[in-house]
């Protein structure tokens, strides 16, 4: 067998890679956010003293951890504008529905870190007179976004090439782009390979990222 | 200054602290001491309703803290009411707990700030007193963990004045501190009182509640079993259990 890359150099197939790795990077990023602000809402929501926000925080939780995210994507596309006449554009559905599914992942995080705070800080920030939530967003939070760090890196990364999936709901992602050429040509090892590169390095990044974060806020405080 | 009556607190079905009742007048010292498990923490975190109580009255300057009665319903206050009754009681807690990400100066000015109650510059001017007044004026800028304990100990005493409290509690200030630096934690509690800071200390210093308690309060297996001046407790106190207490910690230190 013979690996013939020049063929990323044919038919515009390296332009039409880029074209989805940006796609992918833009899809990701939109999700990303969104899994942080939902991550947050449930995770927060799911410690709460009224009964009936835990209880929807944790079916939230057991929904979208328990179905896998390709029939979540389905539902969303095509079963919401077949049924109930819900039409949402391909990358809508596909941002949604990634940064619903991670957003579940998200939440365990936020309520971990939040949890292995020391109980002795929230009461501190109370017997100040300031408010639980004053507390939990100035003293708390700061504290368990730290923690969050490494975790969040893992749940990132999983985020990046979960979006893989939208390629059957046909988003213009890295992996449709592909897909539609080695349809043409048949090169799969070659352009599979490259795809495989990109999301390496997209990856990558994050977790550089990441860690630079982690040691900004690391050298701010607490080395604890 | 601070009312407590008839005060019922239970863990579950563990009955922890029994018919409280005790007075504290504006500006007094007073002492709380007792054997291992008796509730005295669970009692000076009554004060400032960290713990829920299940029957009975904590009132701070003639206003209830925690329980409030409405329609002859005995009900949780609101809170932003509880909130605002805090801010009058300090609390310094055994293990400091000290905000890790912030440093000296925003520890102590984070709740000014945060509230509403002063702008940033007499916020910042508030903490820089605050630090002179025990001690640590170097240290503004420093955070918690580049800290000994009983610095630690003393820029938390600093964050709870800056609310400007009417009333200080301390829960075993000075148990997690090594030995020589027990000293620097009393002395500026020492100066709080002498300043004419109402307090309540629960504490293990017998020294401490000698000189300076106005009043010793002993426990037992949440009761209060005695109430006195220092000098009957520690000389001529009136219940066996308070002897036998008072034997077994002034031999072991
Ligand atoms: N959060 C809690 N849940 C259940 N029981 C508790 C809790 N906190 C304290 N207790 C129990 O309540 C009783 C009183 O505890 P408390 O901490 O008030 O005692 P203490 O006098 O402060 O003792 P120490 O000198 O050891 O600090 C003890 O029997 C303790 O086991
Ligand atoms: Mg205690």
């Amino acid at each position: 067998m013979t690996l013939d890359f020049g063929i990323l150099l044919q038919d515009e197939n390296l332009p039409l890679l880029l074209q989805g790795l940006w796609v992918t990077i833009r899809m990701t990023f939109l999700a990303l956010i969104l899994s942080c602000f939902i991550g947050l809402v449930i995770g927060l929501g799911s410690m709460s003293k009224y009964k009936w926000i835990s209880s929807l925080c944790a079916t939230y939780l057991a929904w979208f951890r328990g179905t896998p995210l390709l029939v979540q994507l389905m539902l969303l596309y095509y079963g919401l504008a077949i049924s109930l006449n819900i039409d949402l554009t391909a990358s809508l559905a596909g941002v949604l529905g990634l940064g619903m599914y991670s957003g579940a992942y998200v939440s365990e995080i936020v309520r971990g870190a939040i949890q292995s705070i020391d109980r002795g800080q929230m009461e501190a920030g109370r017997s100040l007179g300031l408010s639980h939530w004053q507390t939990m967003f100035k003293v708390i939070l700061p504290q368990a976004i730290r923690r969050m760090l490494p975790p969040l890196a893992n749940e990132f990364i999983a985020l990046t090439k979960n979006s893989s999936l939208l390629s059957v709901i046909t988003v213009a992602e890295l992996m449709r782009a592909a897909n539609t050429i080695v349809a043409d040509n048949y090169k799969y090892f070659e352009i599979y390979l490259t795809i495989a590169v990109f999301y390496f390095v997209v990856n990558y990044g994050i977790s550089v990222l990441i860690r630079l974060l982690e040691r900004k806020l690391n050298v701010e405080g607490v080395r604890s | 200054m601070i009312e407590i009556t008839n005060l019922d607190k239970y863990y579950g079905s563990h009955h922890v602290l029994k018919d409280i009742n005790l007075t504290i007048g504006q500006g007094e010292v007073v002492v709380i001491i007792g054997p291992s498990g008796s509730g005295k923490s669970t009692l000076l975190r009554c004060m400032n309703y960290l713990e829920p109580i299940q029957s009975g009255q904590i009132s701070i300057e003639n206003q209830p803290i925690g329980m409030i009665e409405q329609n002859g319903k005995h009900k949780e206050m609101p809170e932003n009411q509880l909130n605002k009754m805090r801010e009058k009681v300090g609390m310094v807690f055994q293990n400091f707990n000290l905000f890790p990400h912030l440093s000296v100066r925003e520890n102590i000015t984070l709740s000014p700030l945060t509230l509403g109650k002063m702008n940033k510059k007499t916020a910042n001017e508030t903490a820089s007193t605050l630090l002179a007044k025990v001690g640590l004026s170097d240290r503004a800028d420093a955070y918690p963990d580049q800290l000994s304990g009983g610095q630690k100990q003393r820029v938390a005493i600093a964050r709870a004045l800056a609310m400007k409290p009417h009333v200080m509690l301390f829960d075993e200030p000075t148990s997690a501190l090594d030995p020589e630096l027990i000293g620097e934690v009393l002395d500026a509690m020492k100066e709080l009182a002498r300043e004419g800071m109402t307090m309540v200390v629960v504490t293990h210093e017998m020294g401490f509640a000698k000189d300076m308690a106005d009043r010793v309060v002993v426990m037992d297996q949440g009761q209060i079993i005695e109430v006195d001046k220092p000098d009957v407790i520690f000389q001529n106190p009136s219940q066996e259990r308070t002897k036998t207490f008072l034997h077994k910690v002034l031999t072991h230190t």
